[in-house]
């Protein structure tokens, strides 16, 4: 097999492995059999005997919810990211520029002070996620209904402007300290809180959203030429931008409202791709979303067992991000200019 | 069997102002005919490349433009597309994707967003690379391609949209000597052999108009100046009306050349 098909191989049985291995990882000793036979019972309960109760509820009450999450959020901002990039013809580009992230992290912080617990943050963070990439979309929009790049970069930092002192409004009037904290441990994103009934609600609007994305892969190609290029191959490009947008923005919304704002990963993961495997979206858009979900399930490991406290898995894809993102900022020239 | 003289473009009465009332043409008419290679020449800012986006339904002109007899206000973008391949002066690439990946984006008049091109799209296009004798570049990335054979792989990608007529924005800009008279004869190859109907490619330079065009658009100020056989409208005195400048053609029989008479070298 040529060196092309072994990587797409390894990357696609990556979030698998991922995965089995993860599951068995956490700070309560479990072995890897007793974390097998837990999975097992709950499948097939007549299958196995039943292992202890405490550690069915570790592995299917706690791992396996918050690994899966991991995996979704991570395949999510990775395709989106890679469908952004090639979209606004910038591979600097992450999915945070359409003003989700703060909309999300003014609405979770919003509903964490201020509404009663009965309304979830994680429903305030999507509905303010999805308002603000509605504004930013508004605000890009010229009186023909064009949305040039550039508009849309703009009012993407003033949408993310507005939230973000929104946010710290609220964090400044916030009387409870718990509180505060509780909203600063938010924005640093976690997948501590996940549990089925969230990845349930996340999971069928990231598959919806990835697969508009995959399914335009190869469209991002002729979207990455410039609109008047586009225009003269017969395309429409406003159109089937806005149509893409949209798919990242409700990818992107559903993952934050979930886990918090978790950088750096849907703008590294396609940089990764495509330096292994080039720069055909056919390619790069839908290996982002697999090696994204192993990516983030990977971080979430050392987020949740290299230290005896949780490290906020924010920090940590940003402190993993950057390192990496030097090294391809200094080969990837091969790749973009 | 199709007739030779068979009109392929006709433009009739073409106006276009850009927002700010600037009128780029005023009352533009002609025909092309099938097999002819057509130039559009004037100076900076007479209206050459406002032309060619007319033809391409790029922009949206009063008057009408004529595709094999249908207006094309009657035909959709991704119709005309099918129909007509534009070359642009340049291509700014942003990633490294390979050449034959490139000119596949061709076929995108051939697919809904959700679809790519097939396997025999793709040798179709490897074909249209072998034709103009560049089927070594097709694994290449762009980005590392000369100028050249950059802006024949572009016109690959035009041909690989099943164009039947060409055209081209300024193909020989950012080109040296040798790839100029490389390119404009490979566009005229393309016609002659019949690969297409006709190409329209706008010129700075009268000398290649004159060398390697069937008629020529003389262009001013929005105004068709003149339209027709390069002898008869590249003329020392037409021209230098047009580019303000004392201009000389010289022939030795076989060629002939346009070139500025300056004073100071009496």
């Amino acid at each position: 097999m040529e060196r092309e098909g072994v990587i797409k191989l390894v990357i696609l049985l990556s979030p698998v492995l991922a995965v089995l291995t993860s599951v068995v990882l956490g700070r309560y000793p479990l072995s890897p059999l007793g974390v097998y036979e837990a999975v097992a019972s709950w499948f097939a309960p007549y299958l196995v005997h039943s292992p202890p109760e405490v550690a069915k509820v570790i592995v299917v009450d706690y791992r396996l919810p918050r690994i899966l999450t991991a995996a979704v959020v991570g395949a999510a901002l990775s395709v989106s990211g890679a469908s952004l990039q090639s979209m606004f013809r910038n591979p600097l580009v992450s999915p945070y520029i359409l003003g989700v992230s703060a909309g999300a992290g003014f609405g979770a912080a919003l509903s964490i002070a201020f509404l009663p617990p009965t309304v979830p943050t994680e429903l305030t963070a999507f509905v303010f996620a999805v308002l603000a990439f509605s504004l930013t979309i508004l605000i890009a929009r010229t009186s023909s209904g064009e949305i040039p790049t550039i508009s849309l970069v703009l009012s993407g930092i003033i949408v993310t402007a507005l939230f973000s002192a929104a946010l710290s409004l609220v964090k400044f009037v916030t009387p409870d300290p718990h509180k505060l904290a509780s909203i600063v441990f938010w924005l640093m994103g976690s997948f501590a809180a996940s549990d089925w009934g969230k990845l349930a609600r996340v999971t069928p609007l990231v598959l919806a959203s990835a697969a508009v994305l995959v399914a335009m892969r190869w469209r991002f190609n002729v979207l990455s030429l410039s609109d008047e290029e586009a225009r003269a191959l017969g395309i429409n490009p406003a159109r089937e931008r806005l149509i893409a947008l949209c798919a990242c923005a409700l990818a992107t919304s559903a993952s934050v409202a979930v886990a918090g704002i978790i950088g750096w990963v849907g703008l590294m993961i396609p940089h990764i791709v495509r330096l292994a495997l080039g720069p055909d979206n056919r390619v790069v858009v839908p290996y982002s979303a697999v090696l994204g979900a192993t990516y983030m399930v990977l971080a979430d490991d050392i987020a949740r067992c290299l230290t005896t406290e949780e490290i906020p898995i924010g920090i940590l894809t940003t402190l993993l991000g950057i390192p990496l993102f030097i090294y391809l900022l200094k080969r990837a020239t091969a790749v973009w200019r | 069997m199709e007739r030779e003289d068979r009109i392929v473009i006709k433009v009739a009465d073409l106006t276009y102002s850009y927002r700010g009332g600037i009128k780029a043409l005023k009352n533009v008419s002609f025909t092309i005919k099938r097999g002819e290679v057509v130039s559009v020449v004037g100076p900076n800012g007479s209206g050459k490349t406002t032309l060619l986006k007319c033809l391409l339904k790029l922009l949206k002109p009063q008057g009408a433009v004529y595709i094999d007899s249908r207006e094309i206000k009657d035909i959709s973008t991704r119709e005309i597309a099918k129909i007509a391949g534009y070359v642009p002066q340049e291509h700014h690439p942003v990633f490294t994707y390979r050449v034959i990946d490139f000119v596949a984006l061709g076929r995108a008049p051939y697919h809904s967003m959700f679809s790519a091109p097939s396997k025999e799209e793709v040798s179709y296009c490897l074909k249209v690379l072998e034709a103009l004798g560049i089927r070594e570049l097709a694994d290449r990335a762009y980005t590392t391609l000369s100028g050249g054979q950059a802006q024949l792989v572009l016109i690959a990608r035009a041909l690989a949209q099943g164009a039947r007529i060409l055209l081209l924005d300024e193909p020989t800009a950012h080109l040296d000597f040798s790839n100029q008279v490389k390119v404009l004869k490979t566009i005229r190859d393309i016609v002659k052999e019949g690969s297409v109907d006709a190409a329209v490619m706008t010129l700075h330079d009268p000398n290649q108009a004159l060398l390697f065009s069937d008629k020529v658009a003389l262009l001013k100020d929005g105004y068709l100046v003149d339209y027709g056989k390069p002898e008869e409208v590249l003329t020392p005195d037409k021209l230098s009306k047009i580019y303000g400048i004392e201009l000389a053609v010289l022939s030795d029989g076989i060629t002939s050349a346009i070139v500025p008479k300056l004073q100071h070298k009496n």
